[in-house]
């Protein structure tokens, strides 16, 4: 069964046929998020909230895009938002802490271990993601999809809904911030 | 600086995640559950509002409030007062044209 079919089987609440996007997709969606949440656990999650927003919303795809397109803005803006609750959490429980009430203690997250980085480049990888965590959103989110997900540039615009000119603005300023980021952090170690 | 160069290149060559297996079932579970969440919201919404009492209650609420909206209308008699001052004092314009008239017209000197 071809894409358009199983949207099309979809859109009439067949469950054979969101079991088949479920399988197809789930990948892909998975590790999207895993890159820009850096949480197995939160990916997951996040995960089967997008799949679940497609089983509600699949009548508004028109097929404009292709879907894994859609797919991934929706994986993106769910991982995004999961970031953006997560650093206001902490900054809440900052401000309670300085105020003197009590609440949960935020600690920093420990180092994230993908689990497609070989052994040998596990520590690299792990001191990269923690520079690509304090990326701005969309330079990370350009960043993530280009090197994880191996989207090319007109992919990663198509997805982001901006040009490709400003898809290789977004990566050049990843990069040289990453560049800085790193070198700073080998500075301080040494 | 080589340091940092490895640890960009560290990605290269990076396997995609998979997530945990089942994650259909999970997924069915989780919409099962909202379904169910979402029949219950509205269940116990539909339920207390059957209840005669809150019913009732809530009829005399409605018709509280349009009593309250008539009773606190403006009368004849209030509306009468604010025609007698409006006919005492004359309007902006009134005056404007008042004053304007006092400008000699006869001798104004021709060029």
């Amino acid at each position: 069964m071809d894409e358009w079919t199983l949207i099309e089987h979809l859109k009439k609440g067949d469950e054979a046929a969101f079991k088949t996007i479920v399988d197809t997709w789930q990948d892909m969606v998975y590790n999207a998020a895993i890159g820009i949440v850096q949480n197995a656990e939160d990916a997951e999650d996040i995960t089967q909230e997008v799949f679940v927003q497609v089983y509600h919303s699949v009548s508004t795809f028109k097929g404009d895009s292709k879907f894994s397109t859609w797919l991934y803005r929706i994986a993106v803006t769910k991982s995004l938002d999961h970031v953006r609750r997560k650093k206001r959490k902490k900054r809440f429980a900052f401000v309670r802490s300085l105020v003197g009430e009590e609440s949960e203690v935020v600690v920093d997250p420990p180092d994230f271990h993908h689990p497609g980085v070989s052994m040998e480049m596990k520590e690299n990888a792990a001191t990269l993601f923690k520079a690509i965590s304090h990326l701005p959103e969309n330079q990370r989110v350009a960043f993530t999809l280009h090197k994880l997900e191996g989207l090319s540039y007109q992919e990663v615009s198509d997805v982001m809904q901006t040009t490709v000119s400003s898809v290789e603005s977004l990566m050049h300023r990843a990069k040289t911030n990453l560049q800085k980021k790193l070198a700073d952090y080998y500075k301080d170690k040494t | 600086m080589k340091r940092v160069e490895e640890t960009l290149n560290s990605l290269d060559g990076i396997k995609r995640a998979t997530p945990q297996p089942w994650l259909f079932s999970r997924i069915k579970a989780r919409l099962s559950r909202e379904e169910a969440e979402e029949r219950t919201v509205w269940g116990t919404m539909g339920s207390f509002l059957s209840r005669p009492v809150v019913a009732i209650a809530g009829l005399c609420l409605i018709l509280l409030f349009n009593g309250a909206l008539l009773l606190n209308q403006p009368g004849e008699g209030s509306s009468a007062a604010i025609a007698v001052q409006n006919e005492q004092q004359p309007s902006d314009s009134e005056s404007y044209i008042a004053s304007s008239s006092s400008f000699d017209f006869e001798n104004l000197v021709q060029p």
